[in-house]
Formats: C-alpha cells, structure tokens, sequence
C-alpha cells in the first residue's frame, strides 16, 4: 500500500470525523427516545376482605381486569386479557368469549374455540395476615 | 428517668424533674430550634450540629432499643438537600414519626420514651403540660412516612411539598421556610426510596417526582455535547481544506431535443453558479440562510419534543419538566428548541435590516420583501404559541393579556377571542388550539411561505447586486454548498454550547388556589408593545400601533423610490436614504421602548 497523500488523508480523517458525529448524533436520537414517559400498571391490587366474597361465586374484576373465584379450597383469579391479541374477554354462559376474534374460553380458561392457543392466565392471589385478598399481576 | 447534675441543683426539685421530663419529651421542638439558630448561622452546619448534640440529654434506653437509633443523622462534608433534611427531621418530625419514618408505632414510642411513653397523659402532653409542652388530642394520628405504603394520599413530590409547608410540624404549622420544607420532602422521598438520585427538588421540577415510584435521572450529557461539538468543529477544519471541483456544472440539457431542462426547486437554491458578490458575507451578513438552518432546527426539534408534551392542563407543565429534569437529552433537546426560537427572531430582524440598508427591496423583490415580511410575522406568532404552551406560572398574565387584547377590537373582537381561545376564559380549549396552531398550522403556513421567497430569490435575480459587475466572477454550485455548510457548522457549535449551558425559562405549574409572584412579562419580542399598553387604549396600543408599523414596513418599497440600480450591492446607498432613516426610526423607537419596559420590571 502506497503512503496516503495529505489530500487524501484529510479526506479519510474528515470523513471520519463526520461519520462519528452522525453515530453520536444517532445513539443521543435514540437515547432521547428511549424514555419510558407512563408509569407501569400496579403489579398488585388490594382486593378488601376474603370475608365480602361468598363461596362458588365468581367476581368479574373489569379495572384489572381479572375473574375471581372463591372455590371450597381460596381463592383463584384468572386474568381476562385474551391471550390471542389482549383485549378482555366477556362473561358468557359459564365461560368466556372475546369479543375481538371470536376465542373462546371454559370456566377454567382453558381454550374451547381458537383463534386463542393458550389459556387464560392464571394469576397468584392470597389472603394477607389483615384478611384481604391481595391479587399479584404474575402468573402462577 | 435519671435527671442531669445540672437540673437536680435546682432549688425547686419538683418543678425541675417537671421541666426535665418535658425537656427530654419533647426534645424534638427543642432541637428545632437549636438546628433553626445553627442554621441560619451556617449552612456548612454539619460540625455545629454535632456540637448541638452533646449538649442534649438522651433519655435512657430500653434493653432492647439501641439508644444510637436517636443520635443525629449522619451528613457528608457537603450536604445535599436530603442530608439538610435529614438534621431537620431528627430535630423536628421524629418524635412523632419515628426515627425512621415508622410513624408513632408501640416499639419506637416505648423504646424511644422509656418511662414518658404515654405521650397523651405524661406531663408534656398532658391536661397540666408546663410551659414547653402542649396538649395533643387523643383523636391525632402520627402516620409512618418513610415506609413503602406511606403517604398514599400524595402523587407527586409538589403535593407533599404544600402539605409540609401548610401543616407541619402540627404544633406549630407553617414555621417552617419553604428552603427548610422541600429539604424535609426531599428527605421524606428518600426514605421511601423514591427520591431521584442527585435530583434538587424545587418548584420547577418538584411536579414531575411522583412520591410511590423512583425515577432516574439522567447523566448530566454536556461532556458528551462537548465532545460532539469539537469533533464537528475538527470536521469542519477538514472541510476548509477540501478543494472544490474545478468544473463548473452544465446547465442541464434533454440530449433529445437539445432543449434546456426546466429547472427544479433545488437547482433553483444551487444554480450551477451564482455570482460571487451575492454570496459575500460582509454583504448577506449570512441572515437570510442562517434563518433557514434555524427553522431546520427548530422542526427537529419540535418533532422530538411532541414525543413526550402532553397537551392537556393538568399535564402540560409537568410533561415539560419531565422532559427537563428525566427525559434523557430532555433539558437539552428543549433548550436548542428554545435559544434556536429567540436566535431565530434576532436573525430574522438582521436579515430584515440588511435588505433595507442595501436598498434590496426595490423593483421585481417588492414582492418578495412582503413575502419576508409575512414569514416575520408567522415568526412572532410562532413564538408566542410556543411561549404559551409551556403552561405555567410564566405565562400565565402574558397569555391573559395577549388574548384580551384581541377582545378590545371592535366589532369582531368577542368572536376573534372565542375563536383563538375556544371558550370565555383559557382552558383546555385554549391550550389545544394554541397546540394546534404551533405544530401544524402555523409551522405549514411558514413552511411553505419559506419556499416560497427562497424561490422568489432565484426568480427575482438572485440577491440584488450591481448589475454591471454581475457576470464577472461567478462561484459554483459547490463553493455555494461549502459555504452553506460551513455557516451551519459554526451555527451549530455556538447552538449547542449555549443550550449546553443556559437552560430555557421554565416555572411552576398554573395553579388555581395560589398566586406566586411570577413573571409578570411578556415575552421579550412583546416588551415594547407591553411598555405601550401601559400607555393607555389597549385598541390602538396594543393592536392598530403594531399592525401599522408593520404594515409601513411593508408599504415602504411601494411608497418610496427604489435605489438607484448602480448602488446596488452596498450598504447604505445614497437613494434610499428616506427608506433607511425611517427604518431606523423605528428600530430605535421600538428598542428603547423595550429597554424601557426593562428597566421598569427589574
């Protein structure tokens, strides 16, 4: 390789130089839209006394949202957000069905009609030391 | 309780067990006190304060309690804000709210009170308290503050603030300064945890720290600007050097018919060449080009900034300190948009100035001097829509006023001020239009009235100079290009340091229940037109006078000869004198009246 003439290597270095501002320029754009503006959503929800919630019956939680059954054994909570594309899902004739595409879930959330491949999410819910429900946004 | 050497030399054994047991009691009022005369001594306080210590008496502990639970808080050689609000909390809030933030619980009332922990009956805070102490009601609570449940009542750091300054300590609200309170919230906020690491509160960002959530705050970016800029700098040493193409582009020609192609809107910003005496600095000044680059500037920008401002009210001022004090680059992004606005008016009116000291605006560019005219006026309205838009106490009275004053045209003034505000009085209606108005309608309007006096400029001839000259050296496309490029360069450096360093006004959010003493100013392009308004009619002052100046501005070209075509491209031809001297009789006129509203505010 011939030695670069001065021209020619303040050409490469001006070139160089520019190319840098532009990587700068471009990692500050995207370190300038990287910024998460909305907090998250609650991870847990206080559900009030285990004692307002009678056995067998099921209560439609539509702010979370969120189904909560009170079985002989406690509690249970299955999320509502249908796991297709996530809207929430409806209540209808023991099961549910979401009104976006059509899928359809039993009272267990297991999948009785697509498109929906997988069950509803089952969510981790306890009773504290107060005696109220506590609901946790995380599967079991 | 065992009593001191010095209490128990009283004559009055009885009075003195009293008073020592109110002392130790309430040794949080106390040491109020004594950390309010310390502080006011020395802000550096942290040594005096240990002194303060050693003077109290510590009650004596429990077994189980560890007695280090009330000695002063430790602070760094230079305190933060969270470490002055620390002493004052041990000083002041702990007796009630724990030692750390607990609140009034059986562990830390027993352990930290020993015998006098029936704070409702002993002799302090009993029916029959001395001197020193008060009466507390059974019914009061002494809520935790510092847990991770605490103070679910409070959203944001500004909440916690009013509630602080208002109510606090209870037995003697409001004593203490605002300086001392947001020490205390500054403090509160980290012991729950959420207080932003570095972050000073104050009234201009105290919105924007919610109480239940901990944000961070970014890295101070000015190093890394800094280094940007030298590396553009070193780049445009580069692009000195480089030499330009000796040959001069063609003017493009269809090899089929031979006929010259119509020239596009590009080759009519970069003809193949221009003559050189219309791109001379000292006579172009760069103005009207560096208004370009500015607008460029001012579209990025703005386009960033709509990523995060909300424009409702309620959000408005928090969203902008948001993206002042959390949004990465935020402070920076908003500052360039802000000095890019200001520079750009400045420029705007240079440019403005130079065509009449040259006597440019005769013949064919009559025409295009209105064009300018116009964009100078979208300018202005640009500018004020966006001053607007920050929604906060420092534009609350310019706002007022500048919509009022649209009130006092007759005949269709009622109708105009509904139409601008969208309603009686600025609200939500008004903060959406003013939105509207700056990002869309006012920007396109400009936009497209930037085309169209750049297109007028090749049209009419290019800049004006002398004609007999014109043919005789000529620059190419790309001498033009270098030249451009170069303004721009140095354009940004000086940008980009000054939004580094000097931050964009900002103050605290436009609340119903209280008035600060906020800027009471319009903004600073608007001062004169502010110092007339104090004159008298608001109708001719504030809306006939500026229209008509600037309406004579734009019927100057019409009104008087044009320069004689020889003097063109020199400053200050013989010809336009009259055009020239009025001009500055205006300049000065409306330059002293700002001054004077100046001088008036300060």
């Amino acid at each position: 390789m011939t030695k670069p003439s001065r021209r020619e290597f303040l050409r490469l270095a001006t070139n160089t130089l520019l190319g840098l501002t532009g990587a700068i320029g471009l990692g500050g754009l995207i370190h300038f839209l990287s910024y998460e503006m909305d907090p998250a959503p609650p991870s847990q929800y206080d559900l009030g006394s285990a004692g307002d919630y009678p056995r067998g019956l099921n209560t439609l939680l539509l702010h979370i949202p969120a189904v909560l059954i009170r079985t002989d054994d406690g509690f249970i909570a299955l999320s509502l957000v249908c796991t297709h594309l996530g809207c929430t899902v409806e209540y209808k004739d023991g099961g549910y069905e979401c009104p976006c595409h059509g899928s359809k879930y039993d009272g267990k959330g297991l999948v009785t009609r697509g498109p929906s491949s997988t069950p509803l999410k089952r969510l981790r819910v306890e009773v504290n030391e107060a005696g109220n429900v506590i609901l946790y946004m995380e599967p079991i | 309780m065992k009593i001191t050497p010095a209490i128990r030399k009283d004559k009055k054994p009885l009075r003195a067990v009293l008073i020592a047991r109110a002392f130790f009691f309430t040794f949080g009022a106390i040491l109020l006190f004594v950390s309010n005369v310390l502080l006011t001594r020395n802000v550096h306080a942290s040594q005096s304060y240990q002194a303060g210590v050693t003077q109290t008496p510590i009650p004596s502990p429990t077994p189980t309690f560890d007695i280090q639970r009330l000695a002063s808080p430790a602070v760094a050689e230079i305190p933060t804000q969270a470490d002055e609000g620390a002493l004052i909390f041990w000083g002041v809030c702990i007796a009630c709210h724990g030692d750390r933030g607990q609140g009034l619980t059986d562990e830390w009332r027993i352990g930290a009170y020993d015998a006098d922990n029936n704070c409702w009956e002993s002799g302090c805070h009993g029916k029959d308290h001395p001197d020193q102490g008060f009466e507390l009601p059974k019914t009061l609570t002494f809520p935790p503050v510092g847990t991770a449940s605490a103070l679910g009542r409070f959203e944001n750091a500004q909440q916690l603030y009013d509630y602080v300054v208002v109510m606090m300590p209870w037995w003697k609200p409001r004593s203490l300064t605002p300086e001392k309170a947001w020490q205390l919230t500054a403090y509160i906020l980290k012991m729950k945890g959420s207080l932003p690491e570095g972050m000073e509160l104050e009234q201009t960002n105290a919105s924007a720290v919610p109480v239940h959530r901990n944000i961070k705050v970014p890295k101070n970016p000015n190093i890394t600007i800094f280094i940007f800029t030298g590396i553009l700098a070193l780049a445009m040493f580069g692009l000195i050097t480089r030499d330009l193409p000796e040959r001069v582009e063609q003017i493009p020609v269809d090899l089929k018919t031979g006929k010259v192609i119509r020239p596009n809107f590009f080759s009519h910003l970069h003809p193949p060449t221009i003559p050189a005496d219309q791109s001379r600095w000292r006579y172009t000044l760069g103005a009207g080009g560096m208004a370009v680059f500015l607008s460029l500037i001012l579209l990025i920008t703005g386009l960033l900034e709509m990523f995060y401002y909300i424009p409702t009210p309620e959000k408005a001022a928090i969203s902008v300190e948001t993206i002042v004090s959390f949004v990465p680059l935020g402070a920076f992004i908003r500052n360039l948009h802000y000095w890019s606005a200001q520079i750009l008016v400045v420029v705007a009116l240079i440019h403005l100035a130079r065509v009449i000291f040259t006597g440019a605006y005769g013949a064919q560019r009559k025409f295009n001097f209105l064009l300018g005219l116009i964009l100078l006026v979208f300018i202005v309205l640009l500018d004020f829509t966006g001053y607007v838009l920050r929604w906060d106490e420092g534009i609350r009275w310019a706002l007022t006023a500048g919509t009022n004053l649209l009130k006092s045209i007759p005949l269709i003034g009622n109708e105009l001020y509904i139409f601008v505000v969208g309603g009686r009085e600025p609200g939500p209606a008004a903060l959406i239009r003013f939105y509207s108005w700056h990002i869309y309608l006012l920007s396109l309007a400009a936009g497209f009235f930037i085309v169209w006096h750049l297109f007028r400029v090749r049209r009419d001839g290019g800049i004006a100079a002398a004609p007999g000259r014109e043919n005789k050296t000529r620059i190419t496309r790309a001498d033009l290009l270098k030249r451009e490029v170069l303004g721009m360069v140095i354009g940004s450096i000086v940008l980009m340091i000054v939004s580094a360093l000097v931050p964009a006004p900002i103050a605290p959010p436009i609340r119903g229940d209280t008035l600060l003493d906020a800027d009471s100013s319009a903004p600073w392009f608007f001062l004169w037109v502010q110092q007339l308004l104090k004159s008298g009619d608001p109708f001719l002052l504030g809306v006939v006078f500026p229209l008509l100046v600037v309406i004579f501005i734009g019927a100057m070209p019409y009104l008087f000869k044009d320069v004689e075509p020889g003097e063109l491209g020199h400053w200050f031809p013989r010809s336009g004198s009259i055009v020239q001297l009025l001009f500055i009789i205006i300049a000065v006129t409306i330059l002293a009246l700002t001054m004077l509203s100046m001088i008036n505010s300060l």
